[in-house]
């Protein structure tokens, strides 16, 4: 089983990530214990931020052997979350629902991206 | 005589800036579209999105809670799903925000994945094909169990029948207050309408209070 070889047998990560846990490359860099498929997980996290998910359909890898290299590499300072804008309340509890403020956000900047996009009328 | 100033053409102008602007990361935000094999889900991930959508892998062991766990891979409990990803930012939002989009399978053994999909999610779009509509009734009901604001858009698919969004509610048992919409999937306008009327509808929940789930575990039992 190549995700069992990927991980070295580990069946669960470190730590707690989430499918939209966002990394960013730290200072530290990958050991030569480390897989070599680190390497790859950090190249990708140079050229953008990029989320759990993301690493795992660009590598092709299941969602849970990338939750466990990068909880290495995390470890290693290697990759790093990235602190988000301080106004960013519902990270705070990430399991919350987000705050209207967002909410109002996220509408404004769908309407600002596609103008021509039409919001039903709100039934009830 | 050299310059102590570099010149703006110097290679090594800028080598020292850091790629990133030092301010905050954007505030992610997710969306799950949710729907029956073939009801379009990769496709209105892929109107909006940024990137071509990727498909995703992740092992679910039946009747387990335990995503995170590879345990029993060699042993036959275990089931792979596949799930789209696609993201897009909104730097001109008035936060700067970034928007993961997520497509997920219908199928009720799917439902571990929903619910890490849907912690702290804004909501769901159940894309619906109405000549399959019955796949759409475990994600309703999911949605509607874990007290998750969602919108049901019919994808108007060339060729079939078109019906009246209000036949569609009726036929799902959907109360007046979830929007039902239609769309093509593949035209970024209705999607981002689409998605328009879900953080609507969204917002419209929260300023009712939250709503809680009373029983999580309702669709694992059925």
């Amino acid at each position: 089983m190549r995700t069992y070889t990927l991980t070295r047998g580990r069946t669960k990560p470190r730590h707690l990530l989430g499918l939209e846990t966002v990394l960013d490359a730290g200072p530290g860099r990958p050991g030569p214990a480390q897989a070599e498929e680190c390497e790859e997980i950090l190249a990708l996290c140079r050229e953008r931020r990029r989320s759990v998910t993301e690493l795992a359909g660009r590598l092709r890898w299941p969602v849970t052997a990338v939750k466990i290299l990068v909880s290495d590499l995390l470890d290693a300072d290697v990759l790093v979350v990235p602190v988000t804008a301080p106004y960013a309340a519902s990270d705070t509890d990430s399991d919350a629902s987000p705050s209207t403020q967002l909410l109002a956000a996220l509408s404004a900047g769908l309407k600002r991206k596609w103008p021509d996009a039409i919001a039903y009328p709100q039934a009830g | 005589m050299p310059s102590p100033t570099p010149r703006p053409g110097d290679p090594a102008v800028g080598l020292r800036t850091p790629s990133r602007p030092p301010a905050g990361a954007p505030t992610v935000l997710k969306v799950v579209i949710a729907g029956g094999f073939g009801a379009g889900k990769t496709t209105a991930v892929g109107a909006v999105s940024e990137i071509t959508p990727l498909s995703t892998e992740e092992y679910l062991t039946e009747a387990s809670a335990d995503v995170d766990s590879l345990e029993g891979v060699e042993a036959k409990q275990t089931t792979t799903v596949a799930f789209d990803f696609g993201r897009l930012s909104l730097p001109d939002a008035p936060v700067p925000l970034e928007l993961f989009l997520f497509g997920t399978p219908g199928q009720d053994r799917f439902v571990d994945l929903w619910y890490d999909l849907s912690r702290g999610a804004v909501g769901a779009v159940v894309l619906v094909d109405t000549r399959r509509l019955e796949s759409s009734f475990t994600p309703v009901s999911f949605f509607e169990d874990i007290g998750l604001p969602f919108v049901v858009a019919v994808n108007q698919f060339d060729g079939a029948h078109r019906y009246h969004p209000e036949q569609v509610r009726a036929a799902l048992e959907l109360p007046a207050s979830v929007p039902v919409v239609t769309c093509d999937a593949r035209d970024p306008n209705h999607v981002a309408g689409v998605l328009l009327t879900l953080v609507g509808h969204a917002v419209k929940n929260a300023a009712a209070g939250p709503v809680r789930p009373t029983s999580t575990t309702t669709l694992q039992d059925a």
